[in-house]
């Protein structure tokens, strides 16, 4: 998608993205969502007729262990409501791209990795979310964590919390994980700095060391 | 105070190092692993808006009608700006911003402006920019040749008596720097003072600049830089974004986060420049090149572009060179690591190539013959044995085989300068409760800057990386320069050492009574302090801090000139597999060796020779900016269309840190670990299958084009 697209639309239209974000809110609880989009045309026009669906629906979120209420409209991703909705924001999920195509804002989401972006934030109602924030015991890292630290699979850090995630999400299921595993596990985190290498090395210590200590 | 005169600060012998020149942890990768690092992206106050751009969608375009006036329609919008009402002239310029509540009711507002645009010709391509029918797009025109060195009679003919010529035109794409943290501030102004978060090389001078636009002192700026996610030559100055920052943050008396959005980010927030590259060079069977000429046409939109010329590293008897721009309407290229240079590196490795094939001689041998310099001598047979190329069956000639799967073996070089500037002041304070702090101004990108900071005391003072907190990333700490050129290490860790220095002989000073002994006799060394009058009387560190009662100690340090130098080495050696039947490409493997006169984070070292080696490796297979030339449509503004080495696509990568240069003083080397490594992954794939191609990014289709022609 260019950034055109965004903003093709007709004036009180949809844009092609917040009709994609707003449809989200059919399978999950937006009411007001539901009517407009059931009486909604099928066609390409007819969305275009549809009036924008707007305002903030209160909505449960359990993020690392603790179910808050947060106010999310329907488009409003994941990403988005840890960032700057839920109470304190969790900021360690990074927005890089918004388009599922860098992995810097993968999240856990019963355990399975997801791009918190392409994630509407009304849709992770009822699952358990980890972030970032959700891996250290106090003061005390994660094996993945601290495998990072000590090969140095970190330089500027904006790509991290996605790698550690990723990387956790892989050795949690399996930490007899192989190499390539490890590499189609983070096959969607990009890093501009150019840790790869040392994330490979970071992965396979913490993986050692998850089957020994069984940590988590 | 002291009676004797102070001994000039020198960096120890290597051997007696027990923190520099080590593996060293990075200090903040806690803070990075956790989440816990906040960056101006993360920064969050009370009552903060969120400010976004409108872009023209057009290369060029007259505003004809810029209506704001939706926008106070759209819930949750505070306000719109008009950038941009007369005329655009790239791609993606920004014409009107807004602040809103939150980024959604931003993204909103954004949508509901209006604009119509009227077009008339534009240029995005270099054949539309040289079309006497497209509009001038720069002062100068929009073409311009603006160098011109050697005698290009005299090399002409050196290439035409030579005996074997090759004349090849070399293309390179525009690049992006695709800092994962686009680029960016926070701007909270009170009407006297502002307190600024920025994702910047540049602290100092980010603090300079918001007092400008808000017509304060710049000691009334606070600008922090904590942590920042990348920057690669792109975020030197505010930019449109901290202008329209502070332009909101004044009239709306609120905190403004403005931070670009990944289109953005591409579109304009600069690019390494493109260019084409017309060389012609002869060679004789000595294996000498005896001439050259080039003919260099930069791309860089708006502006100029950038190549540092030929013959660039080797020595040719006799050249010519003449260099060029031509303008099209697309955003202005920025320094991207190592400016200039991957893009000559691109066509010179290409050609020497050529050249050697051409004489039948070993690609190595060649190239050792038109170097002067013995380190790259040392270096690039180093890298050889380390890929394997004296194994290697096709070092004169390329593999023609056709059918099953070829490796190929490339090289290139790189050079680079590092050297320091005195701009830095910085500061080392010891507490009487045992703690050490060495500030800076300067900012860490992700190279470690933090790290060595308080490294380097550390070492000073005989204790652990740990001991030390490295602060830096505030303009509070002191001036410092921007983080370019690779000089930020030579410029920074000579002031480091100063302060530290002088802390140092300060803390003796003091000592001396104590220990009953001369401020000479004082040793820091193991977490202890004794005199050598008496080695068995010693105090731990906490011992001899409690002494300082209420006076600690603090020293300011300045640039040591002494204490640096310039002038590095690299070179790369790359080893891939082609597809012979489908063209498909892999890099099996990448050695890069740099030199860096005294290391100080040897683990920090390797990771930026690793970094280097990838980013260039980006841009050999996948990189390239494309605009539909005829609608004049950006269609790679993010990371689906534009794509980035990942992990599928890493080779076994070895960095080296040249041991052999035994320089004792510190030099800068991030930049020229990316010059070479696209260079010689092309030269690989020729090697592999015959097929040279001439326009980076090496895609399959390429690839698989000349091995149809071939067979
Ligand atoms: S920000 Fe979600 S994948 Fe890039
Ligand atoms: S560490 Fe900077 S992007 Fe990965």
């Amino acid at each position: 998608m260019t950034e055109f697209s965004d903003r093709d639309s007709k004036p009180g239209g949809y844009t092609r993205r917040s009709f994609l974000k707003g449809a989200g809110t059919v399978a999950a609880s937006g009411v007001v969502a539901q009517t407009a989009l059931a009486a909604a045309p099928e066609t390409a026009e007819g969305r275009a007729l549809v009036p924008r669906l707007a305002g903030e629906v209160e909505i449960q979120l359990e993020v690392n262990g603790k179910t808050q209420k947060v106010k999310c409209e329907p488009r409003t991703t994941l990403l988005s409501a840890l960032r700057h909705r839920v109470d304190p924001p969790h900021t360690g999920t990074k927005l890089v791209c918004d388009q599922g195509a860098c992995g810097a804002c993968t999240v856990l989401l019963d355990g399975e990795p997801v791009c918190s972006c392409m994630t509407l934030a009304v849709d992770a109602q009822g699952r358990e979310i980890r972030t970032i924030e959700g891996l250290a015991d106090g003061d005390a890292l994660s094996p993945v964590q601290s495998a990072f630290v000590e090969n140095d699979a970190l330089m500027c850090g904006f790509c991290t919390p996605g790698f550690v995630m990723s990387v956790t999400g892989c050795l949690e299921k399996n930490p007899d994980a192989s190499l390539p595993e490890i590499k189609t596990a983070c096959s969607g985190n990009l890093c501009r700095c150019g840790t790869y290498p040392h994330i490979f090395d970071a992965a396979v210590q913490a993986g050692r060391q998850m089957k020994q200590g069984g940590t988590k | 105070m002291s009676p004797n005169p102070i001994a000039q600060p020198e960096w120890k012998k290597r051997a007696d190092m027990k923190v520099l020149n080590t593996d060293l942890r990075r200090v903040d990768g806690e803070a990075k692993a956790t989440g816990r690092a906040v960056y101006s992206h993360d920064v969050r106050l009370p009552n903060m808006l969120y400010a976004k751009f409108l872009r023209c969608p057009h290369p060029a375009a007259k505003v004809v009608d810029l209506d704001l006036g939706p926008v106070s329609a759209v819930s949750g919008a505070i306000h719109a700006l008009a950038i941009e009402s007369e005329e655009t002239s790239f791609l993606g310029q920004p014409v009107a911003a807004v602040a809103a509540e939150s980024l959604e009711a931003a993204e909103d507002a954004i949508r509901a402006i209006r604009v119509e645009y009227e077009t008339s010709g534009w240029a995005v391509t270099e054949e539309q920019g040289l079309d006497p029918a497209t509009p001038s797009i720069g002062r100068r025109g929009n073409s311009f040749v603006d160098r011109e060195t050697g005698d290009l009679d005299e090399a002409s003919a050196a290439v035409a008596s030579a005996d074997v010529m090759v004349e090849s035109t070399y293309t390179v794409p525009v690049q992006h720097h695709c800092c994962l943290e686009t680029h960016g501030l926070v701007v909270d102004f009170d009407g006297k003072r502002a307190k600024v978060w920025a994702s910047t090389q540049h602290v100092t001078g980010v603090s300079q600049q918001v007092a400008g636009e808000l017509s304060i002192s710049t000691s009334d700026v606070e600008v922090i830089t904590d942590y920042m996610g990348g920057g690669f030559g792109a975020k030197f100055g505010i930019g449109i974004e901290g202008q329209t920052a502070c332009r909101f943050a004044k009239e709306l008396k609120r905190p403004i986060h403005l931070m670009l959005d990944r289109a953005d980010e591409f579109l304009f927030s600069g690019n390494r420049s493109g260019g084409r590259q017309i060389l012609k060079a002869g060679a004789n069977m000595d294996g000498r090149i005896v001439g050259m000429t080039a003919e260099i046409w930069r791309h860089g939109g708006i502006a100029r572009g950038s190549n540092p010329g030929q013959p660039y590293i080797y020595s040719v008897e006799s050249s010519h060179m003449q260099m060029g721009s031509v303008h099209t309407n697309t955003d202005a290229n920025r320094a991207m690591r190592a400016p200039g240079h991957p893009q000559a590196s691109f066509a010179i490795e290409g050609i020497v190539d050529e050249l050697a094939y051409a004489l039948g001689m070993d690609l190595l041998d060649f190239r050792m013959r038109n170097l002067e310099d013995p380190v790259y001598h040392r270096q690039l047979d180093r890298v050889a044995k380390e890929v394997g190329w004296y194994e290697h069956g096709y070092r004169a000639e390329p593999n023609r085989s056709r059918g099953g799967k070829n490796v190929g073996i490339g090289f290139g070089i790189s050079v680079w300068g590092g050297g320091g500037r005195p701009v830095c002041v910085t500061s080392v304070r010891i507490d009487p409760d045992g703690s050490v702090t060495a500030s800076t101004g300067s900012q860490d990108l992700g190279t470690g800057t933090r790290t060595y900071v308080g490294a380097i005391a550390a070492e000073e003072f005989g204790l652990k990386a740990s001991q030390v907190i490295g602060r830096v990333g505030h303009s509070a700490y002191g001036p410092a320069n921007g983080s370019g050129g690779s000089t930020t290490v030579a410029s920074l860790a000579p002031a480091v050492k100063d302060a530290a220095h002088k802390a140092r002989e300060q803390f003796a000073e003091r000592l001396a009574s104590w220990l009953e002994c001369s401020a000479e006799q004082v040793r820091f060394e193991g977490g202890e302090v004794y005199s050598t009058a008496e080695p068995g009387k010693r105090l731990s560190w906490a011992e001899a801090c409690s002494i300082l009662g209420s006076r600690p100690i603090e020293a300011s340090g300045e640039f040591q000139g002494h204490l640096q130098t310039q002038g590095v080495h690299g070179a790369q050696a790359a080893m891939v597999e082609v597809d012979t039947q489908t063209g498909a490409l892999k890099v099996l493997k990448m050695v890069g060796i740099q030199d860096c006169g005294l290391p100080l984070n040897r683990l920090a070292i390797r990771s930026q020779i690793n970094g280097g080696m990838i980013e260039a490796l980006g841009y050999a297979l996948f990189e390239e900016r494309v605009i539909e030339p005829w609608l004049g449509y950006a269609l790679s503004a993010n990371f689906n269309d534009y794509k980035l080495p990942g992990c599928k696509e890493m080779p076994e990568l070895v960095a080296i840190i040249d041991d052999d240069d035994d320089r004792q003083q510190v030099i800068g080397m991030a930049e020229p670990t990316i010059i070479p490594g696209h260079s010689a992954i092309a030269n690989a794939v020729h090697n592999a299958c015959g097929v040279r191609v001439y326009d980076l990014p090496l895609t399959p289709d390429k690839i698989l084009m000349g091995l149809t022609k071939k067979a």
